[in-house]
């Protein structure tokens, strides 16, 4: 905890969508991009992999053949993102940020990154998905606010309104 | 009247047009002017949610000469709750009858709450004025989730911050929850500021 008493520590959970590639950038562009190279924040970038067998969905005979598959596309998503992720900060000329992958639901994953870390604000995207869309898949990002235990940035992409 | 249909829509036609001009020109390079919208109640959660964010954003808001070309600019907003003007009273046995609150009623009520508000605000003006954050305050009439939405739009808000009360599941569903609402439905990010329970800082 040595360097995390000076700069309080700032998580941004990222994964494949626009809407947290967007947040990202929002996160950059409002709280490091303009105080360089002296960030007023740690910044911490997670990706929680989802694990194949929870992202199949199903179970059935054929399930023992796609799950190697599944997870290399899951891993090669994985390594986009970090990439892109990187990409951004560099952009950006943010440097410092720490980027680690977990396996897992992203929702625990971000809570327990949070509580780890002792982190004092957690960035999310928003996927935008209707209620009924929240009651069936489910929000992390709801979750989240929820649940975590410092307090949370909800990104959204604005939509252009005609 | 016509006129000020035809400027109103004027204005609102190219301020739209103007996010979308600098998402095709540049996309990092967002709008400068930085706005944060706190919303307050009389709860203490969202006092906390204000002291927060001027701890953690002091950096940002702080009237320094660059954030004054700038323009970041703290917005307290605080909204009242609407006073019907009638009560339903039981009248006794034969059941609810509406009477009319008399107008001196209504102006006492208005009275305490516009007190009230005022008081909440320059309680949150000090905390800004403190560390030395530009700050603004204003106030709704309404119900405080559909108003801090619309605020949100017409006013160009770039982070709206709220207190959480930190509700459970059930309460939540039937208390409703401000928060949750302006999460899902405001057209900015939004920052939901928890208290601390057991939390050590």
């Amino acid at each position: 905890m040595a360097t995390g008493d000076e700069k309080p520590v700032m998580v941004v959970g990222v994964d494949e969508s626009e809407q947290s590639i967007y947040a990202l950038e929002w996160t950059l562009d409002r709280f490091f991009a303009p105080y360089a190279p002296n960030f007023p924040f740690k910044l911490l970038i997670i990706h929680a992999k989802p694990n194949a067998v929870s992202a199949l969905g199903f179970a059935g005979p054929g399930i023992v053949e796609v799950v190697p598959h599944v997870d290399a596309d899951l891993k090669h998503t994985a390594a986009k993102v970090v990439d892109k992720a990187k990409g951004i900060c560099e952009s950006k000329s943010v440097h410092g940020a720490m980027m680690e992958v977990f396996e897992g639901d992203a929702r625990n994953i971000l809570c327990e990154v949070v509580d780890k870390h002792h982190a004092s604000l957690l960035v999310v995207g928003s996927h935008g998905h209707g209620a009924i869309k929240r009651a069936v898949i489910g929000s992390v990002s709801d979750y989240c606010a929820h649940h975590a235990h410092c307090s949370v940035i909800i990104v959204k992409k604005p939509k252009i309104k005609l | 009247m016509a006129d000020n249909h035809a400027t109103a829509a004027l204005k609102t036609s190219t301020v739209e047009k103007q996010p979308e001009t600098t998402e095709a020109e540049a996309p990092r390079v967002m709008t400068r002017t930085k706005r944060m919208m706190v919303a307050i109640d009389e709860s203490d959660s969202s006092f906390y949610a204000l002291q927060w964010v001027i701890d953690h954003f002091s950096d940002l808001l702080m009237t320094t000469e660059t954030a004054e070309a700038e323009g970041d600019l703290l917005t307290v907003v605080h909204v009242q709750s609407q006073f019907y003007h009638f009560a339903a009273f039981p009248a006794g046995p034969g059941g609810a009858t509406a009477v009319y609150a008399s107008t001196a009623m209504i102006e006492s009520v208005k009275k305490a709450q516009q007190e009230a508000s005022a008081a909440l605000l320059s309680r949150a003006l000090q905390m800004c004025r403190a560390k030395q954050i530009r700050a603004e305050t204003l106030v709704l009439e309404g119900d405080a989730k559909d108003m801090i939405c619309q605020a949100v739009e017409q006013m160009h808000v770039d982070l709206l911050v709220v207190g959480s009360r930190g509700l459970g599941k059930i309460k939540r569903a039937f208390l409703g929850s401000v928060s949750d609402y302006c999460a899902q439905h405001a057209s900015c990010p939004i920052l939901i500021v928890r208290p601390p329970k057991e939390i050590t800082k």
